[in-house]
């Protein structure tokens, strides 16, 4: 079974080493500068697994040498974005702690794949990429596949069918002008252009944008994390099974959608050598320019 | 569709709430006083359901009347315990939340199994079923199957063999009192009594009533909760599908094993009744003296509940 490390222990990394654990898609080390955090957290989810009836191992370190040898390394660690400040104000920050890992990574871990969670994301990639040195397909970031989920959970309740049916298709950047394909976006395969009328669409597509937003709001002091998780387990589902999904993911782009030089989410098949390939869908030639427009709020960072 | 509602939408609340979700066995509410909080992870929930193919509804609210007509409540409101701070400490604080959401259920979901969650547990559901007014078999508590898997998982990574093979059986309160049985824990039916030294045994046992603490420890701000959701969750389930499960439950006794009136962990029938039957096991000397032990500790913190609080 393949080891996957998560760097950061709070509710996002430990969420996502629960739902590994429960796919039993690969051992757990769960890591946390804070003193017993992650150890405590691990020892709590392992206490679960006889009922949960897990056979995949946690555990939990303050010492990031426990990453030695990992297939997958997962950056959870960051600082969360509270209510009315923008993704791009915390953005020096995160980038402070992003920094701090390459080395580690790169000498604890030479052939992983990593797999990028802090906001904001899509520069996040493009930095640990540069630094890192790794090909660029190693390097891949949680945004369009936490899109896609939303999204996929809004077009459920507006037809008020089971969400196991939907398949959605976000891409773009992690910001509101992400770009969510409704043409992309099916139930039981038929295209959801013919089951919702353009103000039900119109309404998912806003939703779909907000929704990150929404929780912080709501909860005032925390941020998602139940589906930012499971969209971090899927990923790691896909590399550590080699299951070539195709997923969206950011990805530090060469040519592929006539962007370089910058990370953005696009349908990627992921196996266990990372992306595989980058799949082009034939975008209408406004949705092009959506995409292209979507690099816009995150084109001075980084 | 079965409803559940989850009073406390804290770490425990919010990851039971997930397990029922994920079990599909029912669509759940969870209420919480602190606004906002309770609706942002109903929310969080329904955006991971595509992904983690559950079809229930999860709704997060601050409002009792949303808990209307619900099958099963569980009660997980209440203040965390730091560390040192011992479990009695938080008695107070916590039967007057315990008392509001019990008499809530009481308004709102008169039909209503409970389970309670909260610390000290064995005292809370004295409190609880005062407070709800419902019969013996509807108040209940979750402590036993969460120190079961505890000395369930201890077991395992002891002999090295896989947690779901492993069974276990620990009575009494839910505190440093509790007692783990030995003899009624195996491994594929063989008692660990045959597999480990007594001394192995013993260390585990220890480690087993000191296994929340031990996590308190290690978080320092916070306490363990995807065992105890997980432990919560498999007491919901055996209600809802009437699934007579006997496992470890906090349950009120009247003359079992020899104790009046206390609620304490005994092996208990789930069902859609709630806490259908209690069975006696046939303890050893040295077994019913730990559990005596256990059940004095209760009967104090029966007495200083009764210090500040009347019952009906």
């Amino acid at each position: 079974m393949k080891k996957v490390s998560i760097i950061g222990s709070g509710n996002v990394g430990a969420n996502a080493a629960f739902f590994i654990a429960e796919m039993a898609a690969a051992h757990v080390t769960l890591i946390d500068i804070e003193e017993g955090r992650a150890a405590g957290k691990a020892l709590d989810m392992m206490e679960a697994a006889p009922i949960r009836r897990y056979r995949t191992k946690l555990e939990g370190s303050d010492n990031i040498e426990a990453i030695e040898g990992s297939d997958i390394v997962v950056i959870t660690a960051g600082l969360i974005r509270e209510p009315g400040k923008d993704r791009t104000e915390h953005f020096q920050e995160n980038r402070e702690i992003l920094l701090s890992m390459v080395e580690p990574i790169t000498k604890l871990a030479p052939d992983c794949k990593v797999i990028v969670a802090p906001e904001p994301v899509d520069p996040m990639v493009k930095i640990f990429t540069e630094k890192s040195g790794f090909d660029r397909k190693r390097v891949m970031g949680i945004g369009g596949v936490l899109d896609t989920t939303r999204m996929a959970g809004f077009i459920a309740e507006e037809l008020g069918i089971s969400a196991r049916d939907v398949n959605a298709m976000v891409i773009g950047s992690h910001t509101k002008k992400m770009v969510p394909l409704p043409f992309y976006s099916r139930v039981s395969g038929i295209n959801i252009t013919e089951l919702l009328g353009e103000g039900a669409i119109e309404r998912v597509i806003h939703n779909t944008r907000q929704a990150g937003n929404l929780i912080v709001d709501l909860a005032k002091r925390a941020n998602a994390y139940y589906a930012p998780a499971s969209a971090i387990a899927q990923v790691v589902e896909a590399i550590a099974i080699d299951t070539g999904k195709i997923l969206s993911v950011s990805v530090l782009l060469d040519g592929e959608y006539g962007m370089k030089g910058v990370a953005l989410s696009v349908p990627c098949k992921l196996g266990a050598d990372g992306v595989e390939e980058i799949v082009e869908l034939k975008l209408a030639e406004e949705t092009w320019k959506d995409f292209q427009a979507s690099a816009e709020p995150i084109r001075d960072l980084a | 569709m079965k409803k559940v509602s989850v009073i406390g939408a804290g770490h425990v609340g919010a990851k039971t709430t997930y397990y029922i979700a994920e079990k599909g066995i029912a669509n759940v509410v969870m209420v919480d006083i602190v606004e906002g909080m309770p609706q942002a992870k109903g929310l969080d929930f329904t955006h991971a359901a595509p992904l983690r193919n559950y079809g229930v509804t999860t709704v997060g609210t601050n409002d009792y009347a949303e808990i209307a007509d619900s099958d099963v409540v569980v009660i997980t409101a209440g203040i965390p315990r730091k560390p040192g701070m011992d479990r009695m400490d938080l008695l107070k604080i916590n039967t007057d939340i315990v008392k509001t959401a019990s008499r809530n259920v009481a308004k709102y979901a008169p039909n209503a199994t409970i389970i309670v969650v909260s610390n000290p547990l064995d005292i809370m559901c004295m409190v609880a079923l005062d407070a709800s007014g419902f019969a013996l078999k509807r108040v209940f508590g979750m402590a036993g199957i969460l120190d079961s898997t505890r000395f369930r998982y201890f077991v395992a990574e002891k002999l090295d063999v896989a947690v779901t093979d492993v069974q276990a059986m620990v009575l009494g309160g839910h505190g440093d009192t509790m007692v783990p049985l030995p003899r009624f824990t195996t491994v594929s039916g063989i008692p660990i009594t045959e597999l480990m030294s007594p001394e192995d045994i013993e260390s585990l046992t220890v480690r087993t009533r000191n296994g929340g603490a031990e996590i308190v420890k290690y978080l320092k701000t916070g306490s363990a909760y995807y065992a105890p959701a997980a432990s919560t969750a498999e007491m919901v389930e055996a209600v809802l599908t009437n699934e007579k499960r006997i496992a470890p439950v906090c349950a009120y006794l009247r003359g079992e094993y020899g104790y009046e009136a206390i609620y304490l962990g005994v092996p208990v029938l789930i069902g859609a009744n709630g806490a259908e039957k209690i069975v006696e096991l046939d303890l050893d000397e040295g077994e019913k003296a730990l559990l005596d032990n256990s059940a004095e500790a209760v009967k104090k913190g029966l007495a200083d509940l009764r210090s500040f609080y009347t019952m009906a």
